[in-house]
């Protein structure tokens, strides 16, 4: 049940730190401070729900590296093209 | 848990082999995700005026709406499994059923959210269609057949548990319950990618 408490407030902070009004002069390229703070919450989000309740904190390592790879690939693309295209795009 | 079960088929790996194919599967469901969000993200830093414009017209209280029945449904679907494994068979069914009510739940408040942009003309080939609904409607639309592809064995479950035999298989609802949480995870990156991420300059008029 904590769990589920916890998604539930991360939910409700992904959406009042998406409608913070950050100012975009804080030497941050475009709205990045938005998605890095989105992008943070979803991960926790993502790896309470894959411990618990996909029992992954209890499962044989065999298992937890046919996760691990995957998700590495899946957030190096996300994170690297997201920083290097919003970049991009300022400069 | 696993210690309960008989393993001596899987002598290498002791993992059910259901479970094993069922997270080998969840990778590859990861990759083909993974691709839609990648050019998502190429395509939202080229085209910022497109992608605010179109994000700031999408629902978030229906968005949120269907996380929280996700997450409520993911919820449900654990305490099934935690109810089969340890043998009651009553509650079990009866958080399936929950899960399987959830899943409805999150179609019918897409169904609306279709509808809106459907009359607001923003389905493809409609003249008020952008890019950003290409992926809107291609991640969220992919999302939705995968939630339609868990009801289906679920409700396959639920009707096999209520039944006299029952059903013993807390592995194979373990499995699903696997795709289950897979479906959650997935729309916990969607909505914040789609519904909220405006981008700043768009969204504050400059």
């Amino acid at each position: 049940m904590k769990v589920f408490y916890a998604l539930m407030i991360l939910t409700l902070l992904t959406v009042g730190a998406a409608a913070m009004p950050f100012p975009h002069d804080w030497g941050t390229p475009g709205d990045i401070l938005h998605v890095t703070i989105g992008v943070v919450i979803a991960v926790i989000k993502v790896i309470a729900v894959m411990y618990i309740f996909m029992h992954l904190k209890f499962d044989n390592p065999m298992i937890r590296f046919f996760v691990y790879v995957p998700v590495f690939l899946f957030f190096v693309l996300s994170f690297a093209l997201n920083f290097l295209e919003s970049w991009a795009y300022v400069h | 848990m696993s210690s309960a079960l008989n393993l001596a088929h899987e002598p290498v790996t002791k993992i059910p082999h259901g479970k094993l194919a069922m997270w080998a599967f969840l990778a590859s469901e990861l990759m083909f995700f993974s691709g839609f969000f990648g050019a998502f993200i190429v395509l939202r830093n080229a085209n910022y005026e497109i992608f605010g414009q179109g994000s700031a017209h999408l629902s978030v209280p229906m968005a949120l709406t269907n996380t929280f029945i996700l997450i409520a449904s993911s919820l449900t679907m654990a305490l099934s499994i935690y109810n089969l494994e340890k043998g009651n068979r009553g509650n079990a069914r009866l958080f399936l059923g929950l899960t399987i009510l959830g899943a409805f739940g999150f179609l019918i408040v897409k169904y609306f959210e279709y509808s809106a942009k459907w009359h607001d003309g923003l389905f493809p080939h409609q003249e008020g269609h952008t890019v950003f609904y290409s992926f809107y409607f291609l991640m969220t639309g992919f999302h939705a057949l995968h939630v339609i592809g868990g009801i289906i064995p679920m409700a396959y479950m639920f009707f096999k548990m209520s039944t006299k035999k029952g059903y013993d298989h807390p592995v194979k609802v373990e499995v699903l319950g696997l795709y289950w949480h897979f479906v959650d995870l997935m729309w916990i990156f969607i909505f914040p990618a789609l519904y909220l991420m405006i981008p700043y300059h768009t969204a504050a008029g400059h």
